[in-house]
């Protein structure tokens, strides 16, 4: 028993290295993004195009090797190998070139995480399981003795693969919490007008447009005043330091009708006061 | 080239706090947060190949690391000359999106600033703002 | 509390109350040449500008805030009534904190100090997915990396494809992209969640 789900391990590693290097063989985005992958980071631009060719080229021949008769031991100690391989280049990756896209299992730029690692690691021990338990037993005579515990066992292991790979979570898992967002409504959303609308209005305003240039700050300070907010700026009017009061209509969409004046800070006196004539009080 | 309208943010880079840590030095390796640089999507083929301005129909000249731009706020004339210091922003991720002040619009992000470069022009908070962007 | 209402009530009457001069000034009358001759920015393009100072808070004394910056530089800040001060919202300056990291633009003064016009503290501007929504938590992959946005209703922001923001954050989606301005809380992996951005 052991030793025949042992030798399924070359078919499922050798499936995963051929599907691996189909991308990097293949896939022309992927290529183009290597230079910004882990390995043009570590390698830089110019080598990292060939390097990955020729891993995808290696991936490709023991892939096959794994997945077609004969099955000697040496097959699976190499996969093995090569996925410890991987394990190792993907820490140091998220080490050395933190955030780079992996370049694993597809053309999608997808970061090195913990997934990913745990991924490598895990094939490393199916290899490593099938070196040591297949006792170079081939994987279809498997299949054919015990297919339902076969097929159960690679669905299991394919399962895990893909719960392991981020490339794939936009075809499960973002499906899922999409739907636990709409059954449970995590961000009902809040009310009222923020800051933020209002500033963006104050900035479409003629008013804004006649004294950005003087403003010296960010926003300093801002209240409501039915029906208007108050938002307040630092400003330098003729060389001396004043406050730029806006006043923005709160409830409504009106930049036109936004104010503004311009207080000197050290007298009080307003300097400045500009209201659209149309809408002057 | 001729001025491109579009969008500005800014982005942080080199050793800094925050979640920006992880940012590095950018892709030309001299990134800093507090010097007068940006990022332009089209800096190299491999950023271009990330950015790609062209599925929203922009089209932006290749310049390398170094280059100089002049970003201008189109709500206050503000300007400010940086150089291409990474490759950013990601423009096709936000295609279409708008920013106004008063008549003046940008469509589509063009450009990240340095929290230095951009703070000389507007207000961090504000996080985006129309702008252009010239060589001169 | 007095002095505020009462400076308060002083700008409101400025920008409300001032009909008389409103007339003498009218839109228009700033030329829009004069306003828009502002000081040109001179810095050398790629090199580092005197006007701003970035790092994170050592000491908090009276109003002067020390930076240790993050290239090993050390800044002295004087934060003045004048000045803007930014922690997830326009806020005061009781409210900053050692170990706040900041960005300051202000004007450098022949000793060296750093008079502060703006200031904004912990403030972060990042693009992110959204990988999962809880009950007013975004959980973000920023760059492969795992944060947590916390979004505090009434004062969080949306902006939707460039619409005018609102309050209700609920049309986000799980695997969007989003831009964010938030601030960061010292030390763990974790914002508030300011204005989020989202494509459509």
């Amino acid at each position: 028993m052991l030793q025949s789900m042992a030798a399924l391990q070359s078919l499922l590693i050798g499936v995963v290295l051929i599907w691996s290097a189909r991308i990097k063989l293949l896939d022309r985005r992927a290529a183009d993004q290597v230079g910004t992958s882990a390995l043009g980071t570590l390698l830089g631009s110019g080598r990292a195009v060939p390097a990955y060719r020729l891993l995808g080229g290696v991936e490709l021949v023991l892939g096959i090797l794994l997945v077609v008769p004969p099955a000697p031991v040496a097959e699976p100690v190499a996969a093995s190998t090569l996925a410890a391989g991987f394990v190792g280049y993907l820490w140091y990756a998220r080490r050395a070139a933190p955030g780079s896209s992996c370049g694993c299992l597809s053309a999608k730029a997808t970061p090195v995480t913990g997934r990913s690692i745990a991924r490598a690691g895990g094939l490393a021990l199916a290899g490593l399981l099938g070196a040591v338990a297949a006792g170079g037993g081939y994987w279809l005579s498997a299949v054919v003795d015990q297919p339902a515990a076969s097929v159960a066992l690679l669905l299991a292991e394919v399962a895990a693969l893909v719960a392991l790979s981020p490339e794939f979570d936009a075809a499960w898992l973002l499906p899922l919490r999409r739907l636990r967002a709409r059954l449970t409504h995590p961000l009902r959303g809040g009310s009222g007008i923020p800051l933020l609308a209002s500033v963006q209005q104050l900035q479409l305003s003629g008013a804004y447009r006649q004294v950005a240039a003087l403003l010296t700050s960010d926003v300093r300070e801002h209240w409501l005043e039915q029906p208007w907010r108050m938002v307040c700026y630092s400003a330098r009017y003729q060389g001396r330091p004043a406050t730029a009061i806006f006043a923005v209509p709160a409830a409504d969409a009106a930049p036109e009708r936004v104010r503004v004046a311009l207080v000197d800070d050290s007298t009080g006196a307003t300097l400045l006061s500009l209201t659209d004539p149309a809408y002057a009080s | 080239m001729a001025a491109v309208t579009g969008e500005v943010s800014w982005f942080c880079c080199g050793s800094a706090w925050g979640p920006c840590a992880s940012t590095g030095r950018g892709a030309c390796g001299t990134c800093t947060s507090g010097n007068f640089q940006h990022a332009w999507p089209n800096a190299s083929a491999a950023c271009l190949a990330i950015t790609r301005p062209d599925t929203c129909g922009t089209s932006l000249s290749r310049r390398t690391c170094g280059f100089v731009h002049y970003t201008t706020n189109l709500c206050n004339g503000a300007r400010v000359g940086t150089s291409i210091a990474d490759c950013g922003p990601q423009t096709d991720l936000f295609c279409g999106e708008r920013a106004c002040c008063g008549s003046s619009c940008g469509t589509n992000r063009i450009i990240d600033l340095t929290p230095a470069a951009y703070s000389a022009i507007a207000s961090l908070s504000t996080g985006l703002r129309p702008c252009s962007v010239n060589t001169v | 509390m007095a002095n505020t209402m009462d400076r308060r009530r002083l700008l409101s009457t400025a920008v409300l109350g001032g009909a008389g001069i409103a007339g003498a000034t009218a839109l228009g009358s700033l030329a829009p040449e004069a306003a828009f001759a502002a000081e040109p920015v001179k810095v050398v393009p790629g090199q580092p500008d005197p006007n701003f100072a970035e790092g994170r808070v050592t000491t908090i004394n009276g109003s002067v805030v020390l930076l240790a910056g993050s290239d090993g530089a050390l800044y002295r800040i004087q934060v003045t009534n004048g000045t803007s001060i930014w922690k997830f919202q326009p806020t005061t300056f009781d409210r900053l904190e050692k170990g706040d990291g900041m960005y300051v633009r202000g004007v450098r003064l022949p000793d060296g100090t750093l008079a502060a016009d703006s200031l904004w503290a912990n403030i972060v501007n990042l693009t992110a997915h959204i990988a999962s929504v809880g009950r007013n938590v975004l959980h973000l992959d920023h760059h492969g990396r795992r944060l947590i946005g916390h979004v505090v209703p009434g004062t969080t922001a949306a902006v939707y494809n460039g619409t005018p923001a609102i309050s209700d954050i609920s049309l986000l989606r799980v695997g969007g992209h989003v831009q964010i301005i938030g601030a960061w809380h010292p030390d763990t992996n974790e914002i508030s969640i300011a204005t989020v951005y989202a494509a459509n």
